[in-house]
């Protein structure tokens, strides 16, 4: 009797670990990063299906409440196809972030993309894009009313050392 | 070994109370089968729109709304909710599943929607004829907890 | 008894949807807003959907009415609190709220209004606002 619970804890402890572990690769899959007060990154990498879009919306969304973030730039550089279907999906993540108050910015968009797009007749009008992740941080500091200023006279700032002054 | 009973509860309407009362027990199966926050929102917000529909053009709002645990062929578990009432049916159910100015605004029957939101969906009406509404939800293995904020 | 409170924080109305709320209640909540708009003339209105469980087709448009009908009597309406679950839900749907402005809670909900109602009050004689929710 005792042996038959012990194999069945075991059994689900073992469940419980793939079950972590699975949870693990997902976060892994979809990390939103949070770049700065108010400004969230999703960078996504290949295909985007059905369940997937589902899983980073949630994962996005989520972070939109815990930070209370304003901007997400979603950058789909490693997206290898844009069709439909993608399309479909990302403009879901533009709308369901801007109903919880955050603006959606994409960025990686390629000139094939572009031309692909425009041969669907699909409007992505109501979505503010840039070519670069550096060029949409420009946009959302800009809209946040920040600036990146250069110090003058400052000395280049070994980043070895512990005691930085900022 | 416990063979528990499946789940089902049925939930007559009559009225708009019907509404609320129908997406409220929805939601309660939901959660109670394991299904995530945001599976459970959707049920509930498909057995609205469904029920709406009842309520609005069955007479004397009447119809009824079954709502029961199922397991898939793969033993997956799910739930299937059956919408039915005795109005006067869908005549052109082609075109009552087609998006169009309505669904987007609000107005129609609200099938495509409920269709996006569900696993599978199936109608059977025609004029004069009711009509019987089935949809499916099955549970993912991870169902993803969103927490609320306040 | 209508089961949505309003209040009134000086030219702000702030209504607060209870869990639930059925078509009725709903559509009684558009009347008494747009009747208090009219009544205190007041600028803005907050919609806190943040106890809402549920955002269907019904619900999805009376927020899209409520938040037309004030503009038609000079007020900025922004709901503040959708639920991810839910806000998933109405993207999936297909309900475009369109015209209709959001914020995460209250607190955003309140700044936007503000700078919203802050720029309303030069006028708008264009009729074209520049904002990418409209």
């Amino acid at each position: 009797m005792s042996a038959s619970n012990d194999a069945m804890r075991a059994s689900e402890r073992q469940s419980r670990t793939i079950e972590e572990q699975r949870q693990t690769i997902l976060e892994l899959q979809t990390p939103v990063i949070q770049v700065w007060d108010g400004i969230l990154a999703l960078p996504i990498v290949g295909s985007v299906d059905t369940a997937r879009s589902q899983e980073m919306n949630e994962a996005l969304l989520q972070k939109i409440v815990d930070t209370g973030a304003e901007i997400v730039i979603l950058d789909i550089t490693g997206v290898p196809v844009i069709d439909t279907a993608v399309a479909k999906h990302l403009l879901e993540t533009v709308s369901a972030s801007r109903l919880l108050g955050a603006d959606v910015l994409i960025v990686g968009l390629s000139a094939r993309m572009a031309m692909t797009l425009v041969h669907l007749g699909l409007d992505l009008s109501g979505v503010l894009t840039r070519t670069t992740m550096a060029k949409g941080l420009q946009l959302a500091f800009a809209r946040l009313g920040l600036e990146v200023v250069h110090r003058r006279g400052a000395a280049s700032v070994s980043l070895a050392t512990d005691d930085l002054e900022v | 070994m416990n063979a528990r009973e499946r789940i089902e509860l049925i939930v007559p309407i009559e009225g708009e109370s019907g509404i609320v009362n129908a997406r409220s027990q929805a939601r309660t199966i939901a959660r109670d089968l394991g299904f995530g926050m945001v599976d459970q929102s959707r049920i509930a917000t498909a057995v609205s729109e469904l029920t709406r529909n009842i309520v609005r053009y069955a007479s004397g709002g009447r119809g009824e709304v079954i709502i029961r645990e199922i397991a898939g062929p793969a033993d997956q578990p799910g739930v299937e909710i059956i919408v039915s009432d005795e109005g006067p049916g869908i005549a052109d159910i082609a075109n009552a599943m087609r998006d169009g100015v309505s669904s987007s605004t609000g107005l129609g029957l609200g099938l495509p929607g409920t269709r996006r939101l569900m696993d599978e969906m199936k109608v059977e009406s025609g004029a004069g004829q009711g009509t019987i509404i089935t949809i499916r939800k099955w549970r993912r293995r991870s169902a993803n907890q969103l927490t609320l904020h306040d | 008894m209508p089961r949505v409170p309003v209040i009134r924080v000086g030219n702000v109305l702030i209504a607060s949807v209870q869990e639930d709320v059925n078509d009725r209640e709903a559509t009684d909540l558009q009347d008494e807003l747009l009747q208090l708009l009219e009544r205190t003339g007041a600028m803005g209105v907050i919609l806190d959907v943040s106890l809402l469980q549920l955002i269907d087709s019904f619900l999805g448009r009376m927020l899209r009415e409520i938040a037309v009908g004030a503009r038609l009597l000079g007020a900025q309406t922004v709901v503040v609190g959708i639920q991810p679950a839910v806000a998933v839900t109405l993207v999936e749907l297909g309900l475009e709220l369109t015209g209709v402005r959001t914020a995460l809670d209250s607190e955003k909900g309140l700044r936007l209004l503000h700078r919203l109602m802050t720029h309303t009050r030069a006028g708008n004689w264009s009729g074209n606002e520049r904002s990418r929710k409209d």
